[in-house]
């Protein structure tokens, strides 16, 4: 079974925006730019599957400095002080936040699992015989930051039947 | 007057820290667990039951609705107040949780305002704490 995806960038852009509100910046003082760079560099990256109604990744990919940040933001911690084990549990409940959201858009039937994190850059490879299909690229203090959604191809093929 | 006992259950450490934050700022105790089986062991071996309990759905060993299952099961535990906090905001899901005994549900990502309006809704803060 497969589906017309009804994640667009814009539904995605929004999700991020509250998610920068609630943990990474609640004083509004520091928001991601958009850069509509999909080909920007990352060094870290933390994903979730979903299975059923759609099949395919969310992905929230950073530099090392933005996700140090960020888990200094959700740790009320300095981004220097922030261990290994910390940027992998910021990471991954920041991939667990977005791809739960993206999940509620979608069909009934769709199975979310527990993210995966890897402090290493994201690479096309990670994600065998997938399509990026929608993402948001920016810029967070200068820093890069994106989450973007890919989509099995398995999926496309059976819904083009 | 003796504080009131939180329990803040996820599996992720960052979002245990942020709740325990709103929580101890409201003057609760908080005690947090990993997981919904670490939960119900400490919840069962404590002395005084947890006014509250914030629960993440999608976790390791036990998740969280199976957790409010067991929770709801257990006479002596009757008292608590369950909410869920999870990513999980379907419509069918969130009437799934409250079916199976959760008093409230919160969606992540949540403002700790969003979170207090939630707990005064319930009772569990004075209305206005977030003021």
């Amino acid at each position: 079974m497969s589906v017309e995806v009804e994640v667009n960038e814009n539904d995605l852009a929004e999700m991020v925006e509250q998610v920068w509100e609630s943990y990474l910046d609640p004083e509004g003082v520091s928001p991601l730019i958009p850069t509509y760079d999909e080909n920007q560099a990352s060094e870290v990256h933390s994903s979730v599957s979903i299975t059923g109604s759609w099949t395919g990744y969310v992905v929230y990919a950073s530099s090392t400095p933005a996700a140090r940040r960020a888990a200094g933001a959700f740790l009320a911690m300095e981004p220097d002080e922030v261990s290994e084990e910390d940027l992998s549990d910021v990471l991954g409940e920041l991939a667990n936040i977005i791809g739960g959201n993206v999940k509620a858009m979608l069909p009934p039937g769709a199975l979310l699992s527990l993210p995966q994190v890897v402090l290493a850059p994201e690479a096309t490879a990670r994600y065998p015989n997938t399509q990026r299909i929608s993402g948001v690229y920016g810029m967070w203090d200068g820093e890069p930051v994106s989450i973007s959604m890919w989509q099995s191809r398995g999926d496309n093929k059976e819904g083009a039947e | 007057m003796t504080p009131m006992r939180a329990m803040v259950i996820d599996d992720s450490r960052a979002m245990r820290m942020i709740l325990k934050r709103i929580v101890t700022k409201l003057n609760f105790e908080a005690v947090e667990a990993g997981d919904g089986k670490e939960a119900l062991d400490l919840v069962t071996s404590m002395a005084e039951v947890p006014e509250l309990a914030l629960i993440d759905w999608n976790m390791p060993n036990m998740n969280g609705l199976e957790f409010v299952t067991h929770v709801r099961a257990d006479p002596r535990l009757r008292e608590m107040t369950l909410v869920m906090v999870t990513t999980e905001s379907e419509q069918s899901q969130i009437v799934r949780a409250l079916a199976a005994g959760a008093h409230e549900y919160v969606i992540k990502p949540f403002t700790e305002g969003a979170m207090i309006e939630k707990l005064a809704l319930l009772g569990l803060v004075p209305t206005g704490a977030n003021s």
